[in-house]
């Protein structure tokens, strides 16, 4: 128990693979989504500049229930000192 | 780089295929930057301490981790702001990158019943996926969402208040330069995308107001120069 408490903490292998993990070329990449997992739409990414990196809503919202790691150990109380505890401030009334 | 981490070289494995080993994120075409205004305790502090940096993300992936772990709107007290701004530009209006531009604002009659999160959500997805806007406009700067007694207002921030711009801005239209009436076209289809993610009915109408124009009446409904 004591020796546990001392050791640092250890970010999770969700948020090691997200500091890992190279940025996708869409433009020249093509990645076989699971199936059930709509791509980006090509049509938004044909083209100049921007392109492999114009998404739509509905692709982007494929993502909200896929990833869920806090940014950072320390993410939870940066949120406390700059947004402040709202759900602190409900329970403790 | 990581001699412990996944593969970075062999095939693409997203968050969907291994959401705790994949090696490949997916880029946004800018860097955003999330801040947050603290509602002032009404002991003299000044807002510019009040407006402070979350963080800066530049992946879907990121967007998701701050989305899922982050206060909702619906949660927040009155008179907080939560603003998703693209790095390097802050978001007030004297900022020198909004000083000549404006904003669409979408305000809402009552607070009660209105699918706040849901909104805001989508309208953040339409920033950073960018989709408010066609490729060099260079209009969008960010977007906001404010938390009032009675109401909420959404709003989507833009360089220019839609007027003639001359060939060589490399920051809008590529360089090419507009005229006005191409200029105030621009503004026009951001608010009707704007419209369109916020999924309103005809009957709801949203507003473009310059910044100037609102810092001098006072009041961001005064003076509506566009609506869609």
């Amino acid at each position: 128990e004591t020796a546990k408490s001392v050791e640092p903490a250890q970010p999770t292998p969700g948020m090691r693979s997200l500091r890992s993990a190279r940025l996708l070329q869409l433009q020249s990449e093509t990645v076989k989504y699971p199936e059930g997992i709509q791509s980006p739409n090509p049509a938004l990414n044909q083209g100049t500049r921007r392109s492999g990196k114009v998404y739509d809503t509905d692709f982007l919202l494929q993502f909200k229930d896929a990833f869920k790691e806090k940014p950072s150990l320390e993410w939870d109380d940066k949120l406390k000192a700059i947004v402040g505890d709202q759900d602190g401030n409900k329970s403790a009334r | 780089t990581s001699a412990s981490g996944p593969d970075n070289n062999g095939e693409p494995i997203t968050v969907f295929h291994d959401k705790d080993n994949f090696n490949v994120k997916h880029p946004l075409a800018n860097k955003w930057t999330l801040w947050f205004t603290k509602p002032p305790s009404g002991k003299g502090d000044n807002w510019a301490d009040l407006l402070k940096e979350v963080i800066t993300f530049e992946t879907v992936e990121e967007f998701w981790g701050i989305y899922n772990n982050i206060t909702n709107t619906g949660e927040l007290p009155v008179k907080a702001d939560y603003h998703l701004f693209k790095s390097g530009v802050r978001p007030e209006w004297e900022d020198s990158q909004n000083k000549h531009g404006g904003k669409w604002a979408y305000t809402t009659k009552d607070r009660k019943g209105v699918p706040i999160d849901n909104l805001w959500l989508h309208v953040m997805l339409a920033a950073i996926g960018e989709t408010l806007e066609e490729e060099n406009d260079g209009e969008i700067m960010g977007v906001v969402v404010n938390v009032r007694k009675a109401f909420y207002r959404i709003g989507v921030w833009t360089r220019t208040i839609g007027k003639a711009v001359p060939a060589g801005d490399a920051n809008l239209a590529g360089g090419q330069g507009r005229t006005a009436e191409q200029g105030k076209e621009v503004i026009q289809s951001i608010g009707r995308k704007f419209k369109l993610a916020l999924a309103l009915p005809d009957t709801e109408m949203v507003e473009f107001t310059g910044h100037t124009d609102s810092a001098h009446s006072g009041s961001t409904r005064a003076r509506a120069k566009m609506t869609a």
